[in-house]
């Protein structure tokens, strides 16, 4: 099990003066009603304006290279940044992904000329992405995708589709996944390539998709024909799996996984204090533990992440972990309705309620089913 | 500190794993020669005075930094009163009493204690390994200043407890037994938070031990013609435990990494709660993959379960602490939860 450690790392004073310092920012923001907390607002709540202010601030692409735009801080100071928009609930959801995968993934795999002309607008909080990962026939099985990009004269033909593209709408690229040549009989993860596209390119369409709440973020991502030049391709032609794989990780192990409904958790607390005092320290202290425990975690992986190693593994830990504890946390609260009755909240609280309880269970299948997840443990259990 | 904490884990490793084996375990007694020369070389080793100070003749090293050798122990599933020994010894020390050589043990609990000159009758409570040993620590409140008393127990009413443990464990009454020492006790924490620590500690390296076992059996136990290991269900389970335990881990960390064990007093409820949500997953989980094999004395499976039952309920089960963490937080009215959180 010693492969499966997470480390305690200390959070340091210069660590919690950036987080009273992001604090202050976020307080001030809530004054002048820039935003209003939301539920999921990594997923669902996208303001272009918030993020460029983020952007001014320093607080996007944090540890990217300054010859490039970023700031050369640590994962860990991202991570601090991170938990607090997220615990906030602040508009974020605008640039989410290239702050969090798609700009390193550039920045590890792009040539000079991508960084060059990228990295600082994501910085800015002025260029956004979407993942281009499922397709209507792969979900799980990403492996089996069939969005295909051919070779021509000075570049690339990209067609198929892609599905389940959060805020494709807003997004000036996405970083697609292909297959490139077919797959070998013995291994199905050769001959795939990681694209960089451009969304404004003609024979790019994006269609919305409501998802069940009735809201907007969804789409599919229509791929007909599209003319790519020669560095669109992303890396190494046919390494797209193992690039891919590395980017799951980004995306697996941060706070998101475990604060998306914070929020809600909060007001409830500010809101029934008095009563839960008096019956429910038991239920809060359980909660207090499992939510405390993960940040621990998650803000190991974020060390394991700045020190150059690979942990899939452990964000899969984070991540089964984090959309099991926000489950236990909406339906504890569910079950104190008993003692104040809902329609007795107060009609913000209800709204939260509400929204993470439609919410909740699209929690364990974004980013890796909790099956993937347990897969990917058994895996490195030597079970498969 | 970190080099020589991995000499001494390195030789623990070496003479427990070269005395310790399933038949040992079920002869806990003192007339097994076995276990007499196990202890005797633990000792040599000094490990019992690990966390005692220099003036005591210890290796005077902080109570945290023991926890991965405790931890060992019972991955390696030692039936021998090691984190007891550990523990009573470090209170003693701690509350300025020189501790006596040999094993030693605790009283988890204690009722009715009177005292009447330099003697003591009343009841101890949950009292590991009496059998291997006449020494016992407790604590107790006299004029409502924590005291930390030594006996030496001669022949007491004592009564095998019975309960879910593989390890001997009693209760005991006391009639007029002569006190060996009494002090105030030194120490800015509670008994039960240090016995939560060293129980965590306990329960995370036997589950470790249980996971290697389900995997280790699941990999060659063959039904419907392939390994149980093949079947998704069953991998699924066991990603569960694991689960369970790297957050268990993770908790432990936190403390065995701590500069100063008793400014974490949220952690260590936090620990105790995480470790036996766990415990109780992994306790259901390596049975149920087990089988009918698992449940049997024959195979090593239930020592460890069994001792992993008894330990989440001692020092605090998870609604103890649930409880105090939850309180902790509510009354504190000036917070709210993300700055004390954070």
């Amino acid at each position: 099990m010693s492969k499966f450690n997470f480390p305690s790392i200390k959070e340091t004073n210069d660590l919690s003066n950036l987080r009273k310092e992001v604090r202050n920012f976020i307080t001030k923001s809530l004054n002048h009603k820039d935003f209003e907390p939301s539920a999921d607002a990594w997923v669902f709540s996208a303001s272009p304006e918030f993020s460029k202010k983020l952007g001014s601030m320093g607080w996007l692409g944090m540890s990217f290279p300054k010859k490039y735009g970023g700031n050369e801080r640590t994962a860990l100071e991202r991570y601090v940044v991170t938990e607090e928009l997220l615990a906030s609930g602040a508009p974020v959801a605008a640039h989410w992904i290239a702050d969090r995968q798609s700009g390193s993934q550039i920045l590890r795999y792009g040539n000079e000329e991508q960084k060059k002309s990228i990295i600082p607008k994501i910085t800015a909080g002025e260029c956004f992405f979407a993942i281009g990962m499922s397709e209507p026939d792969s979900g799980s099985d990403l492996a089996s995708v069939k969005t295909k990009a051919t070779k021509i004269e000075n570049g690339w033909k990209l067609e198929g589709r892609k599905i389940w593209s959060t805020g494709a709408h807003i997004a000036n690229y996405m970083i697609v996944l292909v297959r490139t040549s077919p797959a070998s009989e013995n291994n199905r993860h050769e001959g795939l390539s990681q694209f960089l596209v451009d969304l404004s390119l003609p024979n790019v369409s994006v269609k919305g998709i409501p998802d069940m709440t009735g809201q907007r973020h969804f789409n599919e991502t229509l791929f007909d024909n599209v003319i790519l030049s020669e560095d669109a391709l992303l890396g190494v032609e046919g390494k797209g799996w193992s690039q891919v794989v590395g980017e799951l990780a980004l995306e697996r192990s941060g706070p998101e996984r475990f604060l998306s409904h914070f929020t809600l958790f909060e007001s409830f607390i500010n809101e029934f204090k008095n009563i839960l005092i008096k019956s429910g320290s038991k239920l809060i202290g359980k909660l207090i533990a499992e939510l405390q425990t993960l940040r621990r975690m998650s803000f190991s992986i974020a060390s394991m992440l700045q020190n150059g190693e690979s942990p899939e593994t452990q964000a899969a830990f984070v991540k089964e972990l984090g959309n099991k504890f926000e489950k236990t946390m909406v339906e504890t609260l569910r079950e104190f309705s008993n003692i104040i009755p809902l329609y007795e909240w107060p009609s913000q609280l209800q709204n939260l309620f509400e929204d993470a309880t439609l919410r909740i269970p699209s929690n364990s299948l974004r980013g890796g089913t909790t099956e993937i997840m347990k897969g990917i443990i058994a895996r490195q259990l030597g079970l498969r | 500190m970190n080099e020589e904490l991995g000499i001494i884990l390195e030789t623990t490793s070496k003479i427990l794993n070269k005395h310790v084996n399933h038949k040992l375990r079920q002869n806990i007694d003192n007339n097994n020669s076995d276990l007499i020369n196990l202890w005797s070389e633990i000792e040599q080793l000094g490990l019992p005075k690990i966390a005692v100070k220099d003036k005591f003749n210890g290796s005077s090293l902080p109570l945290s930094t023991t926890l991965p050798i405790i931890k060992l122990s019972n991955n390696i599933g030692a039936p021998i009163p090691l984190s007891e020994t550990i523990l009573s010894n470090y209170i003693l020390s701690e509350s300025d009493i020189n501790p006596p050589s040999g094993i030693i043990t605790y009283a988890i609990d204690v009722k009715n204690l009177k005292i009447i000159g330099n003697e003591i009758s009343g009841e101890l409570i949950s009292v590991p390994y009496l059998n291997l040993t006449d020494k016992i620590v407790f604590i107790t409140e006299i004029e409502k200043t924590k005291t930390v008393i030594l006996i030496k127990n001669s022949g007491e009413d004592k009564e095998l407890k019975k309960n879910f443990l593989s390890e001997p464990r009693y209760n005991l009454k006391l009639n007029k037994c002569k006190i060996l020492d009494i002090k105030p006790i030194n120490l800015r924490i509670n008994f039960k938070h240090l016995g939560a620590i060293v129980r965590s500690a306990q329960m995370i390296g036997s589950m470790e031990k249980i996971l290697d076992l389900c995997i280790d059996y699941c990999s060659q136990r063959k039904q419907f013609g392939r390994a149980l290991s093949k079947f998704q269900a069953i991998q699924h389970q066991i990603s569960e435990m694991a689960i369970e335990l790297s957050a268990s881990s993770a908790a432990l960390s936190t403390i065995t990494n701590s500069d100063d064990l008793y400014k974490n007093k949220k952690d260590i409820a936090i620990l105790k709660i995480r470790a036996g949500a766990a415990a109780g997953k992994v306790i259901a989980i390596s049975h149920q993959v087990h089988g009918a094999i698992g449940f049997t004395q024959e195979y090593e499976l239930a020592y460890f379960t069994r001792n992993l039952n008894s330990w989440r309920n001692d020092f605090g089960n998870e609604s103890y602490w649930e409880d105090l963490l939850g309180k902790d937080f509510l009354e504190n009215n000036n917070q709210n939860l993300w700055e004390y959180l954070t």
